[in-house]
């Protein structure tokens, strides 16, 4: 009784802290609102079955993303795994080339870059996905790195390659597209 | 760096993301977490249901049916979907592995992995199932070959079409679905090694 009780403090406590970070995480795994929805859902209901296991053994917060990304990379390969066409992800190298083909829109408003945003993300791999996404929630290389399993110089190097990326899709010639 | 400037600006506007979240609260995720259970319970039950069902008729018709072509097309009958319905129970207590305790990559590269043997298992297993219906059809087209031809002939249609669908076409898609995961797991394996430790 006490650890179900346990479990549910904690649970709510995470989401208290955490909600908006899981929101925005899956929706930089899930484009159809619907299927967000769902995935929201198998990563709140993952995360409270965890907690039931959660022994100290890493920080609080790694352990959330861990399974939050986990989770919601079991809902990608679900979701492909029924295609006969396997959609092919773009890893950060070609998401490089593909940037500085695409042709942005200065005037572009915050809500557009945001849907843009997301797009790129969503193309990417699961494991470049799992960075960026670590990145834009102000995460350090070690703590991407423990969640990853990637080494420390790995994620620095994704890291860069993250920041190019970006800079060539949000900020044409000197110009700021935010 | 020349970029360092601009992912700031990013990371304030990503911040703006995620204030429209669902909420969810342990009462609504236990509930959740008992009807995902029950549906899951029911279609093991449905699936358990048929594939009994098909090795009971196969048997059946191993007594019925004293040709030597039914005779064998009930063994492979009664052997396939048997081993099918030991497969579904077996295989549904295998172990997810702990997502908390496990990191994403690794994670990921598991899933592709099981995503891949199943692609593999499921090709050698629809190999198992037409051969019973294939022999049963010539059976019966031997049968109606002399008073009704034409019913012969759809039966022969029928078995090339078992044949082209389910020992060709099925194995093959997903023979080449399992490929495309294997080069996903090896462009992994590359990226991560690539970097070093």
């Amino acid at each position: 009784m006490d650890r179900i009780e346990s479990q549910d403090e904690l649970y709510r406590k995470v989401e208290e802290e955490y909600g908006a970070a899981l929101a925005r995480m899956a929706h930089a795994y899930e484009a159809d609102p619907d299927l967000r929805r769902d995935l929201s859902q198998e990563i709140h209901l993952a995360l409270w079955r965890s907690f039931g296991r959660f022994n100290g053994r890493c920080s609080l917060r790694t352990w959330i993303y861990r399974v939050a990304h986990n989770a919601a990379t079991s809902h990608v390969i679900r979701q492909t795994k029924g295609k006969r066409n396997v959609p092919a992800f773009l890893t950060l190298e070609e998401a490089e080339v593909q940037a500085s083909d695409e042709n942005v829109e200065t005037s572009a408003d915050r809500s557009q870059a945001l849907a843009r945003l997301f797009g790129l993300i969503q193309r990417l791999d699961p494991p470049d996905r799992q960075v960026i996404l670590a990145y834009l929630e102000d995460l350090d290389a070690e703590s991407i790195a423990e969640i990853t399993g990637l080494s420390v110089v790995n994620v620095w190097s994704k890291i860069h390659r993250i920041k190019v990326v970006l800079v060539r899709q949000f900020h044409r010639g000197g110009r700021n597209v935010l | 760096m020349f970029c360092d400037d601009l992912p700031d600006d990013l990371k304030i506007l990503w911040k703006e993301a995620g204030t429209d979240r669902p909420m969810f609260s342990p009462d609504g995720l236990r509930k959740n977490a008992e009807r995902l259970r029950a549906r899951r319970r029911r279609v093991d039950i449905v699936l358990r249901v048929c594939m009994s069902s098909f090795v009971a008729y196969f048997a059946l018709c191993f007594f019925l049916l004293h040709d030597t072509l039914t005779r064998i097309g009930s063994i492979l009958g009664v052997f396939g979907f048997g081993y099918w319905l030991v497969r579904l129970v077996v295989e549904r207590g295998r172990t997810i592995p702990d997502l908390g305790e496990t990191d994403a990559v690794r994670f990921y590269r598991a899933e592709l992995e099981r995503v891949r043997d199943s692609h593999r298992r499921m090709m050698w297993r629809w190999l198992i199932l037409p051969p019973p219906f294939i022999l049963f059809d010539l059976f019966f087209a031997r049968i109606y070959e002399k008073r009704w031809p034409f019913i012969a002939w759809s039966l022969w249609f029928s078995c090339a079409l078992l044949l082209a669908v389910f020992v060709i076409w099925v194995p093959l898609m997903y023979l080449r679905v399992a490929r495309k995961y294997q080069s996903r797991i090896d462009a992994l394996d590359a990226a991560v090694r690539s970097s070093g430790p």
